[in-house]
């Protein structure tokens, strides 16, 4: 008889598309991205918030900001305003 | 014999070229977005500080609260590599490249040309360029000579006879050899902390504690035969280049220019019908930063149709505004025709096909391999919500 080897379970796990990553981000007195991953940001596109499960035990309260870098990439971050922490994300 | 030039760190010198002042402060490649944050390559001034390659960046920036981090520049250090091999294969070296900033070379034909082994050596250095810091070994054995140019110092060449080969490489450290860096740790615990401690033990015993990696290992460390050169068919320089009047970041306007680049290279009388088998898209950002995507074909294709559809998804992966545009032929395929089926595929052909693909895919990548996206809760306002990735078996 053959067996399977490696994990199955591990590989039949179903993964979150896009999940958010920690981001190191410096920010001005307003809460505005000065600089993301060591790198400043040149302008901020867009900003908006999401405010969601709030009537659950793991409630979502995000300001998110789009940001062009100084070396033209576009990136979006969010501040986790339950623990204070940045994330990167495709929104 | 075998001859190896070895340029230290050649993706951050490709990266600082453009800005030699950054050369002598403490300056480490930083890590690529999406990856492990692990600084790269790391200037002689951030070495004196601590910082070793492949530390964690918080590791680095505690002992070196100064270190500046430099973007990698894929495309200028591909470009810049490229040209030193042909340089070197003007100079009538049969190159042999391992990996950016390590080359191979048979010396037998070149010494008659220069008058001997160390000046055909100086020669190569020289078509590599002083600003590189090019160091050169040569040996009977690959490894060895692989050893030796990573020992000379900048600009000089090492010669190791074939009697002194065991000799000369017993005192070198155990990192030179190609092994994963846990079996470093897994050495030095073991009491065994240079080449010639690992060549003084039993193989057999090497191969059932490390696997074939480590007995391949202790091979090398033996000074045992390790193959012979390979010299490269150079590669052709085919590319058309598309300059954008001012920054462009719209997909449908890049898709455009891409047609137009396809449409033009396919055109060009060197490729003398062949099909192309890789091709490269390259994008200079607005910022400076450079952009690279290389695609193989997996069936060579002359069709631009095909070639727009294999390439232009890539230019969704661009992370800034492109200024310019080029599209490159990385390799030719050797032959100028391909069998056509009578009969287009479709139905259950089609569906059998596609379940093939999947397996091939599964086969080079493992179980778990192929994955449909299930979108979930697509009206979701937080984005990890919206879809999943769920592994497919069949």
């Amino acid at each position: 008889m053959v067996t399977r080897t490696g994990s199955a379970r591990t590989a039949r796990t179903a993964r979150r598309l896009n999940a958010p990553r920690p981001a190191l981000v410096e920010a001005q007195a307003g809460g505005i991205p000065r600089k993301v991953n060591r790198q400043s940001v040149a302008a901020v596109r867009e900003e908006w918030r999401v405010v969601d499960r709030w009537w659950t035990d793991d409630p979502i309260a995000r300001r998110y900001f789009d940001v062009v870098l100084e070396t033209g990439e576009n990136t979006v971050v969010y501040r986790d305003d339950e623990n204070g922490s940045w994330f990167t994300q495709r929104a | 014999m075998i001859a190896a030039v070895v340029i230290p760190a050649f993706d951050l010198r490709a990266a600082l070229r453009l800005k030699p002042g950054l050369q002598t402060k403490p300056v480490a490649l930083a890590p690529l977005p999406g990856k492990e944050q692990l600084v790269g390559s790391v200037t002689a001034a951030a070495q004196a500080a601590g910082v070793r390659p492949g530390m964690r960046l918080g590791e680095a920036l505690a002992l070196c609260p100064t270190l500046e981090l430099v973007e990698q520049d894929p495309a200028t250090a591909e470009q810049s590599w490229e040209e030193i091999l042909r340089r070197l294969e003007d100079a009538g070296f049969a190159v042999e490249p391992v990996e950016p900033g390590t080359v191979y070379f048979e010396t037998k034909g070149v010494e008659r040309l220069y008058g001997g082994l160390e000046p055909a050596l100086k020669r190569a250095l020289a078509a590599v360029g002083s600003v590189w810091d090019a160091q050169a070994g040569a040996a009977d054995r690959r490894f060895a000579a692989l050893a030796a140019a990573n020992v000379a110092r900048p600009g000089q060449a090492l010669v190791v006879s074939d009697d002194r080969t065991r000799t000369f490489l017993a005192p070198l450290p155990l990192t030179l050899l190609p092994l994963e860096h846990e079996r470093y740790a897994q050495l030095e615990e073991l009491g065994v902390k240079t080449i010639g401690q690992l060549a003084g033990l039993p193989g057999g015993a090497v191969a059932e504690r490390l696997g074939p990696a480590g007995r391949r290992a202790w091979s090398l460390a033996r000074g045992e035969h390790d193959g012979k050169v390979a010299p490269r068919r150079p590669a052709s320089a085919l590319h058309e280049t598309l300059e954008f009047p001012e920054a462009v970041a719209n997909e449908h306007t890049l898709r455009r220019g891409l047609g137009v680049l396809v449409d033009r290279l396919l055109a060009r009388p060197e490729r003398a019908g062949r099909p192309p088998r890789k091709v490269a898209v390259w994008a200079r950002l607005v910022g400076g930063a450079s952009w690279r995507r290389t695609v193989t074909l997996r069936e060579p294709t002359a069709d631009p149709a095909r070639l727009r559809a294999a390439l232009a998804p890539k230019l969704a992966e661009l992370p800034a505004p492109a200024l310019k545009l080029r599209l490159e032929i990385a390799e030719l395929a050797e032959h100028t025709g391909e069998q056509l089926e009578l009969v287009a595929a479709e139905g259950e052909v089609m569906k059998g096909k596609l379940r093939e693909g999947l397996r091939q895919v599964r086969a080079a990548v493992g179980a778990g391999g192929v994955s449909t996206v299930v979108e979930v809760a697509p009206w979701s306002r937080v984005p990890e919500a919206r879809a999943l990735l769920v592994p497919r078996d069949d």
